[in-house]
């Protein structure tokens, strides 16, 4: 098996000024081409663990780090933020705070630029980027005039652009409605699928991530209490529900089911073949 | 958006001569316009400056927005004379104009202060024409390959930023302070918001800064650009026109001490007088107006 491309050994961290741990004892290993889903309550330490992969942590931010987290065979700690950036691309919640330049296509071209990209292959990138978000047409827009989601997908285009091994989206959905999630997700499971990127999600949306991860990690109060595949964890219902963490739909009708003996066999996650089963179960009873 | 006022410091979008010529000639004429305002005090040169830096916001459509800019004029300019004619800053013995009340007005720094005046204001109107017309994108670009260091260029340009970010803040908060029954207009509806819009900034920095950070943002090595500013031989030619015009006036000016044309140029006492009453008055005004928006709740 390949060496995994983000490790995680034993990495506590404290934000500077402050005595409690945001992470405690984290150790994990994520494949090259993973999609991975980060789970967990308000100030679980989500956000500070994606910091982490992209060196914010602690080369920006300082603070106690120990244990040694390794990305792409980097030592973060030894490689500055813009270094980690030709290897990870971080996009936050909020859209508007990640915007600075003038026009859509210099938000875009921003991180090329700092590359050292050649302005012929700028001219090919940027379109082809706007294009994988849904932007074309947009050039020259301001990005202060976008709607929220299309302020969303531009600040992934301006880290895609770069083209990243590791993208790492933080709640990117939470401004947007049901279409722009929507759209968002398609396109990361399309990179994912496509180009083998490595997606690590930080979401609250466990429907959507039962449909598109290949595994789900779960913080509490800084520490890794769960991490396996979608199956392992969503099925795991009273489990998460005593960490008041949401459990998919088709998951906890089954278990209801199961528990009053109307459900037979493994409890679905996702809610097309919880559906099936359910009309199956259905016309049982009514034959 | 009605929300985002103009701003008087940013670019004017437009396709005049002067938008089109690129930024280092322009750049030239305004570090030439500084160094001449300050190797000379003949204030024929000063306010003929002046002027032709006007004229050229005028061809590039940017007058009104130039104009409203210069409003910090007002303040400066009547305090500034003002003061000339109750304390020049020359050396006694200073003649008396008149008096008003104990007030013993003179008319010896009077041309003094014409000539600090000219300076701001030739020096002024010519870098907000330049930065009116001139996409910051281009300038920053050229401050680059003028090797002028990327920590400066990169405050310079976050600066820049954040300025239209942070109008549309104050916007956003004054019409929720409105919504809930706060007066939202002048100084004392802006005052309140500052506080939110502060504490928003400090935010909003820092995560831009870890997003610009995250996109390479600050790396050695070389940098390409993206918006292509490439020197048309008009260009030259505006530069090389300012250049030289600038070298004569400045070289001129020196070889005749600072060109000082107060012994030629005479104010009469009346002119004085009346001088001092309209820029203390307009400054008084000034005054009373801002504090009267300040309390105005
Ligand atoms: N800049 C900071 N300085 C000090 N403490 C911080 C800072 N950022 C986060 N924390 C603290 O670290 C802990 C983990 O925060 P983190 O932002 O990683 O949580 P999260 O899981 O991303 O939460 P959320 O769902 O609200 O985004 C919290 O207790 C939080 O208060
Ligand atoms: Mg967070």
């Amino acid at each position: 098996m390949p060496e995994p491309i983000v490790i995680f050994d034993d990495v506590s961290y404290a934000y500077p000024g402050t005595e409690e741990l945001a992470l405690r004892g984290v150790s994990l290993e994520i494949q090259a081409g993973e999609y991975v889903a980060i789970l967990g309550l308000n100030g679980a330490g989500k956000t500070t663990l994606g910091l982490c992969v992209n060196g914010v942590i602690p080369t920006m931010l300082g603070g106690e780090l120990t244990g040694t987290v390794t990305v792409a065979g980097l030592n973060v700690i030894e490689y500055p933020v813009r270094e980690m950036a030709k290897v990870v691309g971080m996009v936050f919640d909020n859209p508007e705070f990640q915007m600075s330049q003038m026009s859509v296509a210099e938000e875009v071209a921003l991180g090329l630029e700092n590359a050292g990209v050649p302005y012929e292959d700028m001219k090919r990138i940027i379109p082809e980027t706007l294009e994988l978000v849904g932007l074309s047409g947009y050039e020259e827009r301001s990005p202060l005039g976008l709607s929220g989601g299309q302020q969303q997908r531009l600040a992934i285009a301006a880290v895609l652009a770069m083209k990243p091994n590791i993208l790492i989206m933080d709640e990117p959905t939470s401004n947007l409605d049901p279409i722009g999630k929507q759209e968002v997700f398609d396109m990361a499971a399309k990179l994912n699928r496509e180009r083998g990127m490595t997606v690590i999600v930080i979401e609250h949306e466990v429907e959507v991530m039962a449909r598109y991860a290949d595994r789900v990690i779960v913080l509490d109060k800084g520490r890794v209490i769960m991490n396996g595949t979608p199956d392992d964890i969503f099925t795991r219902v009273t489990e998460l529900a005593t960490l008041n963490l949401r459990v998919p739909e088709a998951a906890r009708v089954a278990t209801l089911l199961a528990e009053k003996d109307l459900w037979q066999g493994p409890v679905p996650i996702r809610t097309e073949p919880a559906i099936t089963a359910v009309n199956e179960l259905l016309g049982a009873t009514h034959a | 958006m009605s929300m985002q006022m103009a701003l008087p410091i940013a670019m004017i979008p437009g396709n005049s001569l002067i938008h089109r010529i690129t930024p280092l000639p322009k750049m030239i004429w305004v570090v030439g316009y500084i160094v001449l305002a300050f190797s000379t005090t003949n204030i024929v040169i000063l306010y003929s400056m002046a002027l032709f830096a006007f004229l050229i916001a005028v061809i590039s459509g940017v007058t009104r927005p130039l104009l409203k800019a210069c409003v910090i004029l007002v303040p400066i300019a009547s305090s500034l004379l003002a003061l000339q004619i109750i304390a020049p800053a020359v050396e006694k013995p200073w003649t008396s104009v008149g008096h008003i009340g104990a007030l013993a007005l003179y008319g010896n720094g009077v041309y003094y202060g014409f000539v600090l005046l000219g300076r701001i204001v030739a020096s002024l109107i010519m870098a907000l024409v330049v930065v009116m017309t001139t996409h910051p994108s281009d300038l920053f670009t050229t401050f680059a390959k003028l090797k002028i260091p990327y920590t400066f260029n990169f405050m310079l340009a976050m600066t820049l930023q954040l300025i239209p970010v942070f109008q549309r803040e104050v916007g956003i908060i004054m019409s929720a302070q409105k919504s809930r029954g706060m007066k939202g207009r002048g100084f004392s509806a802006v005052l309140p918001s500052f506080v939110p819009v502060f504490v928003g900034a400090i935010e909003r920095v820092q995560q831009l800064s870890i997003s610009l950070e995250s996109r390479g943002f600050g790396s050695a090595g070389i940098k390409t650009s993206y918006r292509q500013v490439k020197s048309r031989p008009s260009d030259w030619v505006v530069a090389i026109v300012g250049v030289v015009a600038i070298a004569t006036l400045a070289t001129m000016s020196i070889m005749r001490g600072t060109w000082n044309l107060s012994t030629v140029i005479l104010f009469p006492h009346a002119f004085v007088f009346w001088l001092f009453v309209v820029a203390a008055s307009v400054f008084a005004a000034v005054i009373l107006v801002t504090v009267f928006y300040m309390f105005k709740r």
